[in-house]
């Protein structure tokens, strides 16, 4: 026997996402937005606009995502001779220097979880507006992943700032962030919103569709 | 109302409005799109500069900079293809482009000590940095080739260039200063040689306001090290400031006696003098060649020697050759000498030789004076000039009672008329007084003292007997007699004792006379041997 799944949509009820009261959504026309009985919040059904505004982010984040990797992450005076390193540089140091563990960790947190991040992004937007019905639950378990996941990258940012605000001894050493730091800091936050900002409930709206 | 009813509904569409979330992304690519475009618009052109050794140089860290000032950065390193030097490739800013000409100049800025400064300190700490002298001159180029010095800046410094050629560099060096009366003004830029006329042109740089002071009638001499000479005039050293001892130098001024005229232009070609006393001498520029033969011996005369009038130098000795005469079978001195007729100061003519105002029929009649007075009897001799050193100079004196004589042109050169030196004259005297002596009959003189010898001998012997019958006959009788005397004697002899002062100097008397005698054989000895000693004196004493 079929299990029938029936969501909350169907039956016309939205749960509140600040005090989850379970209530019942009126028919809205024109500007017109439903508020919790009883704490006042929103109510809404799914994300609004949840595909235009991941899309727009994760777009903006690929896009900050070039700086934040040519650039320079830190601007390392020892001696009055500077150096350069942006993320990459970095890693490839870590590497050389025989400290493989914190190279791999910040390859991980800084390249890698930015980068997999889009991808799993885009494929999620794919897939619903492609309307896909395939492998819906593994989809799901990759956008928590990337919600959960995102937030590690700040790791490098703190590093940077932890150091710049340490290393100060003037001639002899002195470390500046470089203006990566922001940029990817900026790549972080946004593609962390983009990540909230995408419904997963879309992709099983396109499974109950198909069902129907 | 049943029409209204039977009208067709109107389709609702929600108006999609534009999501505010895309001002996200279009702020992003704005971001990015401006930085790219800047950072295209910065990217100047990429150059590569070829280095014998890439010492210090890093790529993606050294820095190329013109008075501090970053130009590029080094992007890349790389062994030429025969390993004869390393390509260094680096990326100009957009500002560079303009300066990338083939007059731009690159070196690798290190710490260094040379040349009397030390420079480069700073990339002790920071690391070596390649330095360039940007130039807008000339075509422009994208290779290029770094020298191993910094070159010496004076693109945008006021001041002048100039050349001076120099038989050889010496001491001097890039950076080796140039002095107007012992104040630095300027440095040696640069040299090269040039095999046109085998010469070394020396490019030196006088700052401003000095190179005012450089007039096309200026002279610069070289002041490096010591300057140490031997001549007639005795022993002189001559130095300049101890750093120019060290480096070498250039010092120039106008000589003493001339009118500063124009400024010198630009790279304007000079002489360079081997020293200061050179630049004097050079003045005059109107020279007089004589032959003068001698038959003397010319050892301590060398080329270089004065030719004098009273002690004021006229000249100097050019050559000395020996010539054979096949005629008379002899040898004589050939000496060539050049003369500076400018260096008299002749009471006839108020004019002060300049070179500004040197003219030719000026210097014909100088010639022609120096010439007639050879008919007074001006004669050249070699007189010796130090007698320390036995250097010989030429002199040049009035010997009225000399055999009367002329300049006479042979094979094109002018002969100028000599006397024997004083000193041949004082050996001529010896030779006769020598001649003289020969003609002393010493065999003669020896023959007869031999003789007289042998006479003195005989008598001796004879003196000898008769104190032998002196002994045997006189004696006892004496004898009584002395008996008589003891008592005197004995009175006498407490005044006269063996220790009395009389005594002693007949006993001393006795060995005198006796050492006398000895010597006296032995000189006669001697004499026998050697008669001629009675006139020159002992062989080894001489």
């Amino acid at each position: 026997m079929k299990e029938v799944l029936i969501t909350a949509r169907q039956l016309g009820l939205a749960s509140c996402h600040d005090c989850h009261l379970l209530s019942r959504m009126p028919e809205l026309s024109g500007r017109q937005a439903a508020y919790c009985p009883r704490c006042r919040g929103e109510l809404r059904q799914r994300k609004p606009n949840s595909i235009a505004r991941t899309w727009a982010l994760v777009i903006a984040a690929m896009i900050f995502y070039v700086p934040a990797n040519l650039l320079p992450m830190t601007i390392t005076t020892t001696f009055g001779s500077t150096q350069t390193d942006t993320i990459m540089s970095g890693v490839i140091y870590f590497i050389y220097d025989g400290s493989w563990g914190i190279g791999l960790v910040v390859f991980t947190a800084s390249i890698f979880v930015p980068f997999m991040k889009f991808i799993i992004l885009i494929y999620l937007l794919l897939s619903v507006q492609f309307k896909s019905i395939t492998r819906a639950r593994d989809r799901t378990r990759l956008h928590r992943l990337a919600d959960a996941v995102g937030r590690w990258s700040m790791v490098d940012i703190y590093v940077v700032t932890i150091v710049v605000a340490l290393v100060k001894l003037g001639i002899i050493a002195n470390i500046e962030a470089g203006p990566a730091a922001i940029y990817f800091a900026s790549v972080v936050v946004i593609t962390m919103i983009a990540a909230k900002c995408f419904d997963p409930r879309l992709i099983w709206d396109v499974v109950a569709s198909q069902d129907e | 109302m049943k029409h209204a009813e039977q009208a067709p509904q109107a389709q609702i569409q929600t108006r999609r409005s534009f999501s505010i979330i895309w001002v996200v992304p279009i702020i992003a690519l704005l971001i990015g799109g401006w930085m790219a475009i800047k950072a295209w618009s910065e990217k100047g052109p990429e150059i590569t500069i070829i280095f014998e050794s890439a010492e210090g140089l890093e790529a993606n860290k050294t820095k190329i900079k013109f008075k501090d000032v970053e130009m590029g950065t080094v992007t890349e390193i790389r062994l030429k293809q025969d390993l004869s030097g390393v390509i260094v490739t680096a990326e100009m800013t957009r500002d560079a482009e303009d300066y990338l000409t083939e007059q731009s100049q690159f070196w690798i800025v290190r710490a260094r000590v040379a040349a009397g400064e030390v420079s480069g300190l700073e990339t002790l700490f920071s690391g070596a940095y390649i330095g360039c002298i940007p130039s807008k001159e000339g075509q422009p180029a994208r290779e290029f080739v770094g020298f191993e010095k910094p070159p010496i800046v004076t693109t945008g410094l006021p001041g002048r260039h100039f050349i001076l050629a120099a038989e050889t560099l010496g001491s001097l060096d890039v950076g080796s200063p140039v002095y107007y009366r012992g104040i630095k003004v300027g440095q040696i830029v640069g040299y090269e040689f040039d095999a046109d006329d085998e010469s070394v042109n020396i490019r030196v740089f006088v700052s401003a306001p000095y190179h005012e002071k450089v007039m096309q009638n200026s002279r610069f001499w070289n002041v490096s090290g010591i300057d140490f000479t031997l001549d007639t005039e005795g022993i002189k050293v001559d130095t300049q400031s101890l750093v120019s001892i060290m480096l070498g130098g250039v010092a120039f001024d106008l000589p003493e006696h001339l009118e500063s005229s124009q400024h010198a232009d630009q790279d304007r070609v000079f002489k360079l003098y081997a020293n200061h006393d050179d630049t004097k001498q050079k003045t005059y520029t109107v020279k007089r060649y004589y032959l003068m033969y001698f038959d003397q011996s010319v050892r301590g005369l060398s080329p270089g020697a004065p030719v004098e009038i009273k002690g004021i130098k006229l000249g100097e000795v050019l050559d000395v050759k020996l010539v054979l005469n096949s005629d008379e079978q002899s040898f004589r001195v050939a000496i060539r000498v050049m003369i500076e007729p400018e260096r008299i100061d002749a009471e006839i003519q108020s004019r002060v030789p300049t070179a500004a105002t040197e003219s030719f029929a000026d210097e014909r009649v100088l010639r022609d004076d120096l010439e007639t007075l050879v008919s007074k009897g001006l004669r050249a001799q070699l007189k010796t000039g130090n007698l320390l050193t036995g250097q010989l100079y030429v002199d040049l004196d009035f010997y009225p009672a000399a055999s009367p004589a002329e300049v006479v042109i042979a094979n094109g050169q002018r002969i100028f008329p000599t006397i024997p030196a004083p000193l041949e004259q004082i050996a001529q005297r010896v030779d006769n007084i020598l001649d003289e002596f020969e003609k002393v009959p010493f065999e003669k003189i020896g023959k007869e003292l031999r003789e007289a010898i042998s006479a003195l001998t005989l008598t001796l012997e004879e003196i000898k007997t008769i104190s032998g019958s002196v002994n045997q006959e006189t004696l006892p009788r004496i004898n009584t007699t002395l008996e008589d005397l003891q008592g005197t004697l004995r009175g006498i002899e407490a005044t006269i004792g063996e220790d009395s002062a009389l005594s002693y100097n007949a006993g001393k008397l006795t060995d005198e006379f006796l050492v006398a005698i000895r010597s006296l054989r032995s000189l006669l000895d001697y004499l026998e041997r050697e008669p001629q000693a009675l006139i020159f004196g002992k062989e080894g004493e001489k």
